[in-house]
């Protein structure tokens, strides 16, 4: 399979410091996006953005390619980063606070969805089947990393009943996906 | 017939939960903790990081600023080392503290002379840039000319012979020092102009703006 991440990937995994300049040139951009979502400001990403690629060549040796595509490594690195220093932030912040920054968060974006519109990916298609609002809590928790007490205040509904919500949604959603 | 499930194995929904980044961060540092122990359920948080990797379309790029080289020289301190030797250096001199200098450290290895230079350009370009390998560096200097035009890179390869190009990486900036690559004399140094990132598939698409010839010094 056609992989150009995961190919720089192996070789940083070997030390090699080349592979490790290109790999910033290839996916910097990208993760910034993803950090710069989730953070929701400059300069918390880009001190996130040296520790993300700090890890890159520090853990690419367990990166393993017959279990998911190199962006998609590259980027679980980099979302969970984020949340954690989300979750760190939030956690000293006052709950309305960060329901506020939720809401502000999850809007939709046009100019994204344009980019995924020439593809209709089957997830896309698994979303359709759920009921509008929890599709947008699914995506809106994932994109942003909104925690389950942030969305149980942003849909106004108990934190249990969020819970239920999303677990049922993430089952549906896994078993459209293995249609 | 089997009827679905009404809901995931707790096990599952847990790793769905820990992709998705909606637990808290006592609930995250336990899971991350059980991912390093067990390896069916790291098993399960990789299914669903691909089950939910088509939603990654929806993170827009951002230009990100070149962190390299603070990333590199908390990865890499021995290079780093060696320059803070001379900023100190230079520091100690001017502030009359030669004989301290030269008695009590140690004279730093010298930068290894350059071995090989070219020079790149082409007639229909006005970039110029000179190159030098010293020891495992090569230090890439432009001469004249501007920064690519905005959504574009510029990319360095090295060619030997008649032999593919191989790309030495995306310039960053005006000056870049990066590893030397394996070369000798009359092996082709080029820049081509490529869409954002570098030539897709690792191969040159764009005009070629500078090239010239490695020559042993």
């Amino acid at each position: 399979m056609d992989d150009p991440i995961a190919q720089l990937l192996s070789r940083i995994a070997a030390q090699d410091r080349l592979a490790f300049r290109q790999i910033y040139s290839s996916a910097s951009a990208k993760l910034m996006g993803v950090l710069l979502r989730i953070l929701g400001n400059r300069a918390e990403a880009e001190d996130a953005l040296q520790e993300v690629f700090t890890r890159v060549w520090l853990r690419a040796n367990r990166y393993e390619a017959d279990k998911g595509r190199g962006m998609t490594w590259l980027i679980a690195l980099a979302r969970n980063h984020a949340i954690d220093r989300l979750r760190a932030r939030r956690e000293t912040q006052s709950g309305d606070e960060a329901a506020m920054n939720a809401v502000i968060d999850t809007a939709p974006r046009a100019e994204t969805r344009l980019i995924a519109a020439g593809e209709v990916k089957r997830i896309n298609q698994c979303f359709e089947t759920l009921e509008a609002e929890k599709a947008a809590a699914l995506r809106g928790a994932y994109l942003t990393g909104t925690s389950y007490l942030d969305l149980a205040a942003q849909f106004n509904v108990p934190l249990n009943t969020m819970r239920t919500w999303l677990r049922r949604s993430l089952l549906k959603l896994k078993e459209c996906m293995e249609q | 017939m089997t009827s679905a499930p009404l809901e995931l194995p707790e096990h599952e929904a847990l790793a769905a939960e820990y992709v998705l980044g909606v637990l808290g961060l006592a609930e995250r540092t336990a899971v991350e903790s059980r991912l390093k122990r067990e390896p069916a359920f790291a098993a399960l948080v990789h299914d669903w990081q691909n089950r939910l990797s088509d939603l990654n379309d929806d993170y827009a790029e951002s230009p990100a600023p070149n962190l390299l080289p603070q990333i590199e020289a908390r990865l890499f301190p021995q290079t780093v080392k060696a320059r803070r030797w001379f900023g100190w250096a230079a520091g100690a001199l001017t502030a009359g503290a030669i004989a301290v200098a030269a008695f009590v450290m140690l004279p730093p290895p010298m930068p290894p002379a350059p071995t090989m230079t070219a020079e790149l350009s082409a007639e229909a370009s006005p970039l110029r840039y000179a190159a030098a390998i010293a020891g495992d560096q090569l230090t890439l200097t432009r001469l004249a000319g501007t920064d690519a035009e905005a959504g574009k890179d510029y990319e360095l390869w090295i060619i030997e012979g008649d032999k593919a190009p191989v790309s030495l990486g995306v310039l960053t900036a005006a000056s870049v020092t990066i590893p030397a690559p394996k070369a000798a004399a009359g092996y082709i140094l080029a820049i081509t102009l490529e869409p954002k990132g570098g030539g897709p598939d690792g191969k040159p698409t764009g005009p070629v703006l500078a090239a010239g010839p490695l020559k042993t010094i």
